[in-house]
């Protein structure tokens, strides 16, 4: 609660659109990258390259200038910024968060360069020396080193703890280490720029240049209406699909909150208080300065607002299915509209267990429970499965999108649909992915929490035994959380586009099955089930509470050790050898090898 | 030829129905729940995925004639990538040229004649008095192939009786803007060499009063 009381600022204002062009930002840039993600890895799956040709060309000159600033940049940062310390345990703590960034960089550098250098020879006797070695090499070195710089901290960590080494020591250590950090930082983006040839470079960024490239395509394209539509539906079909799937994301929280410190004492918040976050937070402590909530505005209705302005989406379908004068797309937008209606029951009852649990509609208790306790997927597996079945339904994605089923009816209700129009009817449909990701992740991902974060630091602690404890300060906590958020809302996003790539779609008589006969019953039993539990469990002894709270830290620590180990994982796979195997069984085939398969040509004629 | 009515391939009159059972699809817990078929068929399209992605990224994608019975990413970024052509590519036509620069050609309109598609467009011309040539062999005044039109079928080449006309410059029709850029003239047509980069062909031309000239010509009967 903001402690100013009823005093009206413009701070507050700025601060809520800051917010609000946040959350529009991310879910028009993300819902374009999603579109050409899902087109990419549908291509992928199918052994097909995918939208990568976008291409932009930029003189050399400018590339340089995109590889050194930020590396000139980033060096000059963490060599001003991590050399200082107030006290010599910081400062090791400092060179230790230094060391790691080295090994960090340095290793990823070696791989990039060695991989490289394998693909296009070696330009100098350096090269020629890392070149020797495989990428793979070059990251397990790095990951022993990593282990090794580890121990090193702690063990001087203790050192200075016991007295055995001098402050002066601890802090000249970090400035080294902060220092070096900076000279690779900078000295890595300058040998890049160096490596680029004169002329101009192509730039494709992995082909997410297609996004820019579709999106322009649909602004110019003709904006086609039919002879008998009503232009007036016509036209406002595709926002009324648009809005309700933007502004669903107003009540998600994308952070706990941001406390500034109160400098001049008088409660009103102005805007040189903006720079004074304050330095650290208690946990469970209230903000006793000013607080910003990191969500746009904090309805005590919370989910029931989603659920009411979600389902108002359908209208943009139907009104665009009925305007377009066309019996498909009038199929598609009546499908839509009764889909709609069955799923939302489901929808709604699939979550109505993990209320009794959190005992809450609002987002940010519910949030606060998971990291207290245990994330909702774990509570409620089953809610888990049927919410999710449920928003694809809602959110008209594969299995369930019978409303544009090709087969049947063309492309549904927007077979009438062309240039911009079409294009928020896809980024609506893609915004919706996001939203109802966002939404998953809120309720049964732990929201923007990491498992063992809290407020003042991260605190593992299994039972009643401590088994690590760092403290961090409250900006820090913060920009974390933020990050969680928006991570694993792309994260869930991906999978939820992966589906489409994976299912067939349901027949329609067998989607409605599945809705009323299916999900609507295991719903109810669910909310029965959870109703007895949660009964039981009050009524039970604190022995089987401080049992289930350990339940609920041993899911933590499940999750943080999936977390550490996904990324080495993620490595691990892409710096794997290939199996290849040749085959040589037509005669093209003989001759293509024999001339040297596909070679990079010249453009001929 | 009398029918052996015993032999029909539709069933004789009384004969018996044989009948092949087929088991029923299976329809146990595994398949009815739906979920673990959801949970192989995600494993399957997701490993595809992850390796494809690094293969790409990694340029260790497959080549996906060599590669065609592998499994893999089988696209190649043409026009940067390539695919070799067969030395008996057809490609667009090319008319070869005798050593003192003029057609081979002798405007016999073999090729216009044989050409399916009717592409092929010659004006034949005489050459000028006292010409030694003039009386023995004409000249193309105008040799036009419409390339939108012709298919590429290689029967002019085989028809030339002078390896006048050929097809191996490796070389595609361009995506021009119009179609009358598509049909190419005398002087262009005389203007693309052969793969080998010579705009004659191996093939020697034995003019008359050559020494190698094998048989009569105006001045000498053999």
């Amino acid at each position: 609660m903001n402690q100013t009381g009823t005093s009206f600022g413009w701070v507050e204002v700025v601060l809520a659109i800051v917010k609000i062009l946040i959350i529009i930002g991310f879910c028009l840039n993300f819902s374009a990258i999603a579109v050409w993600a899902d087109r990419r890895q549908s291509a992928m799956i199918q052994h097909r390259v995918g939208p990568n040709r976008a291409v932009v060309n930029l003189p050399s000159f400018i590339v340089q200038g995109i590889l050194v600033a930020p590396g000139i940049l980033l060096g000059a940062l963490a060599a001003l910024g991590l050399g200082q310390a107030h006290t010599p345990q910081a400062a090791i703590d400092r060179m230790g968060v230094s060391l790691q960034l080295i090994v960090l960089v340095g290793w990823f550098n070696l791989v990039v360069l060695s991989w490289r250098i394998h693909r296009k020879g070696a330009l100098n006797a350096f090269e020629q020396a890392v070149g020797s070695n495989l990428p793979r090499a070059y990251f397990y070195a790095g990951l022993a080193a990593h282990v090794v710089v580890g121990l090193l901290t702690m063990g001087l960590s203790r050192r200075v703890a016991d007295g055995q080494m001098s402050a002066d020591g601890a802090y000249l250590a970090a400035r080294i280490a902060s220092v070096v950090l900076g000279g690779l930082l900078g000295a890595s983006g300058v040998y890049a720029a160096l490596r680029i040839p004169k002329g101009t470079v192509g730039i494709r960024l992995a082909g997410t240049l297609h996004g820019i490239a579709d999106a322009l395509k649909m602004m110019f394209k003709e904006d086609f209406i039919p002879k008998n539509a009503d232009r007036l539906l016509h036209a406002l079909g595709p926002m009324i699909a648009m809005f309700p799937a933007l502004v669903v994301m107003a009540v998600t929280p994308f952070g706990d909150q941001l406390c500034f410190q109160d400098v001049n004492h008088n409660g009103a918040f102005e805007f040189s208080e903006l720079l004074r976050v304050k330095g650290a937070m208690a946990r469970d402590a209230v903000c006793e300065g000013h607080s910003v909530p990191l969500q746009i505005v904090d309805l005590n209705v919370g989910i029931l607002y989603i659920f009411a302005i979600s389902s108002t989406g359908v209208i943009g379908a139907a009104i665009a299915g009925w305007a377009s004068d066309n019996k498909f797309s009038l199929l598609g937008g009546l499908r839509a509209a009764s889909q709609m209606v069955s799923y939302e029951v489901a929808m709604g009852l699939s979550l109505m267990g993990l209320f009794l649990i959190y005992s809450s509609l609002r987002f940010n208790p519910m949030v606060q429970w998971q990291n207290d306790y245990a994330w909702g997927i774990f509570i409620q597996p089953l809610a888990f499965f049927m919410f999710l079945a449920a928003s694809m339904a809602e959110t008209k994605r594969v299995p369930f999108d019978q409303p544009e089923g090709e087969s049947e009816i063309v492309a549904g209700y927007f077979v009438e649909y062309s240039g911009f129009k079409f294009g928020m009817f896809m980024a609506g449909e893609y915004v919706e992915v996001l939203t109802s990701s966002a939404l998953i992740v809120t309720l049964f991902f732990g929201g923007y929490t990491l498992p063992f974060l809290f407020a003042d630091g991260i605190d593992v602690t299994i039972g009643s035994t401590q088994l690590f404890a760092y403290k961090m300060n409250h900006l820090a906590v913060t920009v974390i959380q933020i990050l969680t958020f928006f991570g694993k809302t792309l994260l869930m996003s991906w999978v939820v586009i992966f589906f489409r790539w994976t299912l067939p779609r349901f027949r329609y008589d067998q989607l409605m099955k599945f809705g009323w006969t299916k999900l609507l019953p295991l719903a109810i039993l669910n909310l029965a089930v959870t109703a007895v539990g949660v009964v039981a469990i009050d009524a039970a002894g604190p022995g089987l509470h401080a049992t289930l709270k350990l339940l609920g830290q041993l899911s933590h620590l499940l999750v943080a050790i999936g977390i550490l180990l996904m990324p080495i994982g993620i490595v691990w796979l892409f710096l794997r050898p290939v199996e290849s195997t040749r085959f040589l069984k037509s005669s093209s085939a003989r001759f293509a090898n024999a001339a040297g398969g596909v070679k990079p040509t010249p453009m001929q004629a | 030829m009398t029918i052996d009515q015993t032999k029909t391939w539709t069933k004789p009159k009384g004969a018996q129905t044989t009948t092949k059972v087929v088991a029923r699809p299976t329809r146990d817990f595994e398949v009815q729940s739906y979920l673990p078929a959801v949970a192989k068929g995600l494993a399957q399209t997701m490993s595809a995925f992850f390796k494809n992605t690094k293969e790409m990224i990694l340029g260790q994608k497959k080549d996906p004639v060599l590669e065609s019975l592998s499994w893999g990413i089988t696209t190649i970024s043409y026009p940067e990538e390539k695919r070799p052509y067969t030395d008996r590519f057809r490609g667009l036509h090319r008319l070869t040229i005798r050593d003192d620069g003029s057609p081979r050609c002798v405007a016999c309109l073999c090729c216009s004649t044989v050409c399916p598609a009717q592409c092929i467009h010659i004006e034949a011309g005489e050459y000028a008095e006292g010409d030694p040539r003039r009386g023995y062999e004409r000249y193309p005044k105008k040799f036009v192939i419409d390339e939108l039109r012709c298919v590429f079928c290689g029967f002019c080449v085989e028809a030339c009786p002078c390896d006048a006309i050929r097809m191996d410059t490796g070389l595609h029709a361009v995506p021009y803007d119009s179609r009358e850029q598509f049909i190419y003239g005398k002087d262009l047509l005389m203007g693309f060499t052969g793969r080998d980069g010579s705009r004659l062909t191996a093939n020697p031309r034995h003019e008359p009063g050559d020494e190698t000239h094998p048989g009569l010509d105006r001045e000498q009967a053999h």
